[in-house]
Order: C-alpha cells, then sequence, then structure tokens
C-alpha cells in the first residue's frame, strides 16, 4: 500500500542537487517550467531533456522511481496523443481510416507537447525526490510571506504544511498496523460489492482519526511546553544559506532562458 | 514441530533505498499447550516475528509452520489460520471502533459469519473468559472504560474467535503493575485450564519468567537463543550482555549465591524465593 503513496518520495543522498538550498532549487524549477513552455523547437526541448536525465543521474536516482513517478502522467499523454493525432490537420496523410486521418502535422505537435510533458515531470520529480519534505514547505513558505501583508499567518501554515508531511507516513504506518490487527480479527477489506468494502473500512477510519486527534492533541500540548506561541518570531534549527554554489545554479538558469529567448529556440 | 518457523527472514521495503532487514534466519519450533516468551530489545524483530505466525506477514524466505505444515496463503487457507490463530497487537484498545464494548467484542464472530445467537454466546463467553461480567459490561461504551478493562475487551475480542493459539505482542505495555499481574494471572489461566498455546513477546520478565515453558531470544533480527525457559535464565551474562535483564527476584537469588550462600538462582517467583530463603535460615538456625 505504501508502495503506491509518492508524497514521501525523497531519496536521501548528498550529491550536488540534494545540496542545492530549497529555496533556489523551487525558484530553478518554477524558471525552468517557464522556460518549457516557452520552448518552441524539438532542438531546444531535447537539449534540456538530456540535461535533466543527466541531472537525475549525477543524484543516482534509480531508474525504477522514475518510471513510477511518471506513472500518473501516463494516462495524460495518451489521451494528448489521441487529440493530437487524430484532431490536428496539416502536413502530410500519414494514415487513413474511413474519414479519420492521422496527418503528419499533428504527429509533430502531440510527440512534441508528450516529449514536453515528460521533461516537465522530470524536472519536478528531480525537485520532490532530492529535497526533503520539510525543506520543500519551508522553501515554498519563504515565497509565500509577501502574503504575511495581506495578512496571512504565511508561518502558520508552513508549520502545519510541515506537520502534515512529517505525519503521513506515521499515519500509513499506522493504518497498516490497523488493518493488519482487524484482519486478524477477521476483516476482510476486499472482497464484497462497493457498498460492503465502503462498511468495511469503518474498524479501520474510526480508529485512525481517533488516534490521529489524539496524537494531534499531545503534539500541541508538546509544542506549546517547548514555547510555541501563534505570531511570535521564530529561529530555524538548519538556517537557511544561500551559498556561491547556489547562486551559480540560478545564474546558469537564466543564462539558459537568455540564451533560448536570443537563439528562439 | 506445533508452530514454527524454518530460516524466516523478513525485509521490509524490499528492492528499494529503504531496504531493512527485520528477521534473519529464524528457526525455532514450540509444541501445543506450551507457554512461550519472546524476549528481546525493542526493535529486535519480535513483532515482525509473530506476525508471520498467522499469516499478516509474508516471509521474503523461508517458511512458517502450524501443526507441522507449511502456512499457505491462499484466501480460505488464511482465514481459518487466523481463525485458530488469535494474535493480540500492542496496545489492541487502540483498535477500538465500536459504540458498545458488546459489538467490540462480536466484530470476529460476525466476520466468521455466525448468525446472532451463536454470536451472543460467543461475546458472552469471551467476556467471560478474561473475567469480565459480560452482563454488566457488554452495554457501556469501549473508550469510558479504565485502561486495563479496556485491554480485557480487547483480549476478549480476540478470543470471540474461540483460538486454539494465542499470541500476545507486549500485552501489559502501558498497565499499571495491578493490571500488569491481572494479565499474566490470566494468560497463564488461559494457558494451563482452558489449554491455550500462548506466545508472548513482552519485556515484564518479573511476572513473566514464572509462567514461561520456552522463551526465544531475539537480537537484531536473529534468534541467540531458544530453549527451556530454566536453560535460558541459567545463562545470565549472556543474557546481560544482550541487555536483557533476569527478573528481579533471580537477580536477588543470584546476589545471594555471589556472597556464597548456598541457595538456587534458577528462581522466578516471589514464591519460589521466599522458601529458598526460608530454608537458608533453616539451615542456619540448626
Amino acid at each position: 500500500m505504501s508502495r503506491s503513496i509518492t508524497l514521501g518520495q525523497y531519496l536521501p543522498g548528498n550529491s550536488f542537487i540534494h545540496r542545492i538550498n530549497p529555496r533556489l532549487k523551487i525558484l530553478s524549477l518554477i524558471l525552468i517550467l517557464v522556460l518549457l513552455f516557452s520552448l518552441q523547437t524539438y532542438a531546444g526541448l531535447i537539449v534540456l531533456l538530456i540535461f535533466v536525465l543527466a541531472l537525475i543521474s549525477t543524484a543516482k536516482v534509480p531508474f525504477s522511481y522514475l518510471l513510477r513517478g511518471l506513472r500518473p502522467i501516463l494516462y495524460i499523454a495518451l489521451f494528448a496523443m489521441v487529440i493530437y493525432f487524430f484532431f490536428t490537420r496539416g502536413g502530410v496523410v500519414l494514415l487513413r481510416i474511413g474519414i479519420i486521418t492521422v496527418e503528419s502535422e499533428g504527429v509533430r505537435e502531440g510527440l512534441f507537447v508528450i516529449t514536453r510533458l515528460v521533461t516537465l515531470v522530470l524536472f519536478s520529480l528531480l525537485l520532490t525526490l532530492t529535497t526533503t519534505p520539510l525543506s520543500l514547505t519551508y522553501g515554498m513558505g519563504y515565497f509565500l510571506k509577501p502574503l504575511r501583508y495581506i495578512g496571512l499567518p504565511t508561518e502558520e501554515v508552513a508549520m502545519i504544511m510541515a506537520i502534515a508531511l512529517r505525519f503521513i507516513p506515521t499515519l500509513m504506518e499506522e493504518s497498516q498496523r490497523l488493518m493488519r490487527a482487524q484482519i486478524a480479527r477477521g476483516a476482510d477489506f476486499e472482497t464484497g460489492s462497493i457498498f460492503r468494502r465502503a462498511k468495511s473500512l469503518v474498524p479501520l477510519i474510526v480508529p485512525l482519526f481517533v488516534s490521529a486527534f489524539r496524537r494531534a492533541d499531545e503534539l500541541a500540548l508538546a509544542m506549546e511546553a517547548r514555547g510555541y506561541r501563534l505570531g511570535a518570531r521564530r529561529t530555524r534549527m538548519y538556517e537557511d544559506i544561500i551559498a556561491p554554489g547556489d547562486w551559480a545554479v540560478l545564474v546558469f538558469v537564466l543564462t539558459l532562458i537568455t540564451v533560448t529567448f536570443v537563439f528562439g529556440l | 514441530m506445533f508452530i514454527g518457523t524454518e530460516k524466516l527472514t523478513h525485509t521490509y521495503m524490499p528492492g528499494t533505498p529503504f531496504a531493512a532487514e527485520a528477521l534473519k534466519e529464524v528457526s525455532f519450533s514450540i509444541s501445543q499447550g506450551e507457554f512461550s516468551l519472546v524476549i528481546g530489545p525493542s526493535g529486535s524483530g519480535k513483532s515482525t516475528l509473530i506476525q508471520h505466525l498467522n499469516g499478516l506477514l509474508r516471509p521474503t524466505s523461508g517458511r512458517v509452520f502450524f501443526e507441522g505444515k507449511v502456512i499457505g496463503f491462499d484466501k480460505g487457507e488464511l482465514l481459518r489460520l487466523r481463525r485458530r490463530i488469535g494474535l493480540v497487537f500492542q496496545m489492541p484498545e487502540e483498535q477500538f471502533f465500536s459504540e458498545t464494548v458488546y459489538d467490540e467484542v462480536a466484530f470476529a464472530p460476525r466476520n466468521l459469519g455466525l448468525d446472532e445467537s451463536n454470536v451472543r454466546a460467543g461475546v458472552k463467553d469471551a467476556l467471560e473468559k478474561v473475567g469480565l461480567n459480560a452482563e454488566h459490561i457488554q452495554s457501556r461504551h469501549p473508550f469510558q472504560l479504565s485502561a486495563g478493562q479496556k485491554r480485557l475487551v480487547a483480549l476478549a475480542a480476540v478470543l470471540s474467535l474461540q483460538p486454539e493459539v494465542l499470541i500476545l505482542d507486549e500485552p501489559t505495555a502501558g498497565l499499571d503493575p495491578a493490571g500488569r499481574r491481572n494479565l499474566f494471572n490470566l494468560l497463564d489461566k488461559l494457558n494451563s485450564t482452558a489449554g491455550l498455546t500462548v506466545l508472548i513477546c513482552t519485556h515484564h520478565l518479573d511476572e513473566a519468567a514464572a509462567l514461561a515453558d520456552n522463551v526465544l531470544v531475539l537480537h537484531d533480527g536473529k534468534l541467540v537463543l531458544a530453549g527451556p525457559a530454566e536453560e535460558i535464565f541459567a545463562r545470565r551474562d549472556q543474557l546481560c550482555d544482550l541487555g536483557l535483564t533476569l527478573p528481579a527476584v533471580t537477580e536477588i537469588m543470584h546476589g545471594l549465591a555471589e556472597k556464597e550462600l548456598p541457595v538456587r538462582t534458577n528462581i522466578y517467583t516471589l514464591d519460589g524465593a521466599r522458601k529458598e530463603i526460608n530454608k537458608l535460615k533453616g539451615r542456619r538456625e540448626k
């Protein structure tokens, strides 16, 4: 069960990619996504695809993780392909089935869109596979900071997110333990009609809620005991320092964008 | 071999960077009607081991036996196995989801597909087996009970399957000394009078040692010692090296023996210690 959940997909490592400052990593990803959508030519796209694959190999991410990460977009890609292949007109007719035709322009654009989608997902995977969920959250919290001025409690939101992320594996583990415990009491989660199966989840969900509330209560108490107060300024154990190497990454990404625009790739 | 394993190995999350070998080639066997303890430091693989015995976890390699046969993993076989081998998890009251004690205990027999009159008889029987007054308690809300009562209800919720084997993971975790004593007495009674084969993981040797026929010692996923209780508890130094301690009374007897007093050290109960010390005193007075 836990294997199909890709949220906590961080892979511990110590590569260059792992060590880039999370704030700059997020910013670079956003810039690269913008770049991807402004690319017009296959040449530029292929360069970026090779680039991301090279980065992934330096981060020592196993190939199976990439495939697993790409699985969710399989259907979107297939759908896009069908739409483009059959409904875009132009170029040479490659295939004719009755009144439906597949034309070369459609194939060209369809493949372009799919390659772009795959590259986009690979870049995003590179971020989530090499950054701990916690630093991701704090990184995003940083970009949300301006929203404080219109009265949004951004630090608290970041804390809520961080806690939620922290407890996902715990709750997953707990739900598996509960599932096994109820199976030991003869529960059956797999067979029967949808209605029956939904009903069979009650022995799982009720205890899960009870323990989630209990945990939340205990955590709130523990946090207050250690001086957590709403709205108070907090420092962090691991300070978020941007090193020269991190700036180099940003400069590199900006250069990529400039080159793309100058040469019209 | 009534229950046992052969070269049982279990790896969590195999094939990922998070793979962890929780059990390494564990082989043991226990006979019907015995009372066995699984001891070992936290994280030594106790819980993983016992969850294999009724097929909740599948071995990564190796085999698990019940009644001399390798357990199979098709659905019908697993259901029969889990009906006969009751497994009580750690902190079992955390599984409660019903609004009454009755429904909680009735969950297992209802899952077996028994009709309501049989379910009623089963619930009453199970609650009485754990020493609770069925009439009095069955309509109460399980969350309103005391910690000790909750634990007993959780035990009844497994006993209502009418298993022949009872496996418990840290059955006394989080109970006060009185609740602990009560629970161990109950387990002893289930073993000696009702004839259940009992296997428990525990850290509370003070109470459990006296009940045990067999002891399995796990350390770091490996079975380091296994055998009759007297033999295992006689290896005090080895247990100490593994970070385990003997029951307090046994330690006292060892302390006396070290002062070169002629006492036996294979004593696990207060009663036994009292007799031995009285014997010593008697000899002195002569």
